[in-house]
């Protein structure tokens, strides 16, 4: 990630005058992107740290992709950016994929930024760990930071190996001063500490094993290295958190059985962070009604629930329950709404997000996140007076 | 002399019964043949362009590739990848199936707004292709296997003698429980009547633009289907098809999906 400055500017002009400047064809590359204006609006006005009740932000993305080398080799632009009005720490730039990939029969090398996702889950995508998150972006960490790679992948027809040694380590982003929902104290980025000697230097190391066995979707994997996840430990003299990464060592399991309608899903991970290992397993189903009422409307309902033996985590025992409605019309309208529960203390929050295509190239999306029942004691209560409505207009290239 | 007389008997009805086969059987003759005369293309590229008119008049456009492998095993289906070009908010997004005949399709969903393939439920053939009149359980639509066929005699159709036939599907989560088709005596469809799940009379595709390809093979290049119930018209053309290009069968497998996406 890369806070809008000279440098990043420097960056982005010196990317496209090497695309410009390189001999390729038109025919032999594909470019296209987005920008979306969004404005938010909180219900129950100034935030608890006097952030403000309105927010304008804008944010775009593009990517690039050319066949090189009679089509053995692929070079391959996403970037993603944001202008945010009231955050600075949603300034910023991140090349989500800035790579060169080569093709050799059974075997793929590939060397820069991508986005690695492993799992199988809606909500709760506990295997994924390749990418730092950008809370900054989403507090659930669906959002992600581009990783710099180099790996080597070779098929079979028992399937797949992955091998990838990453460095570049990324520090988790977090919603700044201003910035809303935030933490209670804001994070110091010059306390930053690691459990390798390394620090953020360290080379992290990941393998997985995935394959197909008819309707069951299968991986297997284990991780090595600084955990994406920081503790972020209060200091009483700065009055911010001092963020700490361990090592991790994680192994993960994703299975996904497809019977017709029903999805049934599972990811379960044994990890060790720092000195102290932990379980957890979350997993669901997803059943989808189609064709609902002689229209040619879909319905799909997900339940996921979340199991982690650390009581002090913030998912330890929560459940998720899911509506997809599809009007598969020329709109594309979509609407889907979750409701996410703390077992353990009964706190709930509704997420909803509506998207519509309001002309060719032209996207509306309405999301709502609403704080229910909230219990005191609950991760979340900090985040209680942070009710929202994103309204956003996506213009597409 | 009596046995003799009956055994002459025996061998004239079997003759009679082989030569005047049932409907269905003669339903099912045809439409294998019909079948038949499109397989050997072995793998296929194509551009497609999907325009979807509404009853005011109003055009949207749909493009998309698409890449297709000839499976050869008689009791499976064909293995395909669609990539989707516009609307522009899809761009990037690429669909990886693999057909079964009469069970569900294996298919996995390339998103590139999250960098991530699904596994996705395709018990909806007959869902709406992309907003549009075809669904895609009508790609398949001239695999004999997938129906019971009655052959119903010979009908007019622009100037041409084409056999009439009538096919339900097997597969159970068809959007149809029946359909009349025309096919010429080149062996092309050149119309198909669709009924709905309650009987009722629900689109009805033309196919046009006839191509003979590799000198070998017929493909329309146009399928029109107009929907009777909403009034909804998709005209769907194939451009730039291209048969037995060299494509590698691996091309057509979950794990090679990043290939072929951002």
């Amino acid at each position: 990630m890369i806070k809008i400055s000279a440098k990043s500017i420097y960056l982005s002009l010196i990317v496209y005058l090497i695309l410009k400047s390189s001999p390729i064809h038109a025919s032999d590359y594909k470019a296209y992107g987005f920008i979306q204006p969004e404005t938010s609006i909180f219900f129950n006005g100034k935030g608890r740290h006097g952030q403000k009740n309105t927010n304008l932000s804008i944010f775009g993305k593009g990517t690039f992709i050319s066949y090189l080398q009679n089509d053995a080799a692929k070079f391959s632009i996403n970037i993603l950016g944001r202008y945010d009005d009231n955050d600075r720490e949603l300034r910023y730039l991140d090349f989500q994929k800035l790579k060169y990939e080569y093709f050799l029969d059974d075997l793929e090398f590939k060397i820069g930024n991508d986005i690695i996702f492993w799992g199988v889950n809606e909500t709760f995508n506990i295997v994924d760990i390749i990418n730092q998150s950008n809370l900054a972006e989403e507090l659930a960490g669906t959002k992600k930071l581009g990783q710099t790679m180099a790996s080597l992948s070779y098929s079979h027809d028992y399937g797949k190996f992955d091998i990838y040694l990453m460095s570049n380590f990324q520090e988790r982003s977090f919603s700044g001063k201003n910035g809303r929902p935030r933490l209670a104290m804001e994070i110091d980025k010059n306390t930053v500490t690691y459990e390798s000697s390394a620090k953020d230097k360290k080379v992290d190391f990941a393998i997985r094993y995935s394959t197909v066995l008819d309707d069951l979707d299968i991986g297997l994997s284990h991780f090595y290295g600084n955990n994406r996840t920081p503790e972020l430990k209060p200091n009483s003299s700065t009055l911010k958190f001092d963020p700490f990464y361990p090592i991790l060592s994680q192994t993960g399991l994703d299975i996904q059985s497809t019977k017709g309608s029903w999805l049934y899903k599972l990811e379960s991970i044994s990890a060790k962070n720092g000195n102290e290992r932990h379980l957890s397993a979350a997993g669901g189903i997803e059943y989808t009604f189609y064709g609902i009422q002689n229209t040619q409307s879909d319905l799909g309902i997900i339940i996921e629930y979340i199991f982690d033996d650390r009581n002090n985590s913030p998912l330890n025992n929560d459940g998720v329950i899911g509506l997809r409605w599809n009007k598969n019309d020329i709109k594309s309208t979509t609407f889907l709404a979750g409701l996410l529960i703390d077992l353990h203390g009964n706190s709930n929050r509704l997420q909803a997000e509506f998207e519509q295509r309001i002309a060719d190239d032209l996207k509306l999306f309405v999301d709502f996140s609403l704080n229910g029942n909230i219990n005191r004691g609950d991760f979340t209560y900090q985040f209680i007076e942070d009710s929202k409505m994103t309204l956003k207009i996506a213009k597409y290239f | 002399m009596k046995s003799y007389i009956f055994s002459f008997l025996i061998i004239v009805i079997c003759n009679v019964h082989t030569f005047a086969m049932s409907d269905e059987e003669q339903g099912l003759k045809i439409a294998k043949d019909a079948y038949d005369s499109t397989r050997g293309y072995v793998d296929s590229t194509s551009e497609q362009i999907m325009i979807l008119i509404d009853p005011k008049g109003n055009e949207v456009i749909r493009e998309i590739s698409g890449k297709n492998f000839e499976n050869m095993d008689p009791n499976d289906g064909d293995k395909s990848l669609i990539f989707f070009n516009k609307p522009k908010d899809v761009e990037g997004t690429v669909m990886l199936s693999h057909t079964h005949v009469n069970d569900d399709d294996d298919q996995w969903l390339y998103l590139p707004a999250l960098g991530r393939v699904k596994r996705i439920s395709s018990s909806n053939k007959s869902g709406a292709f992309m907003g549009s009149e075809i669904s895609f359980e009508d790609f398949s639509g001239l695999d004999y296997r997938k129906y019971d066929w009655k052959y119903l005699g010979e009908e007019n159709y622009e100037n041409e003698i084409c056999y009439k036939l009538e096919s339900y599907p097997k597969y159970k989560n068809s959007g149809y429980t029946k359909r009349i088709g025309l096919t010429d005596q080149l062996l092309r469809a050149r119309k198909i009547e669709y009924y709905d799940r309650k009987g009722d009379l629900l689109k009805t595709i033309y196919f046009e633009d006839h191509k003979l390809y590799n000198e070998s093979i017929w493909f329309a290049d146009t399928f029109k289907v107009v929907n009777h119930q909403n009034d909804n018209i998709t005209i769907y053309k194939w451009k730039n098809r291209l048969l037995n290009t060299g494509l590698d069968e691996k091309d057509f497998e979950k794990s090679s999906l990043n290939r072929l996406t951002d």
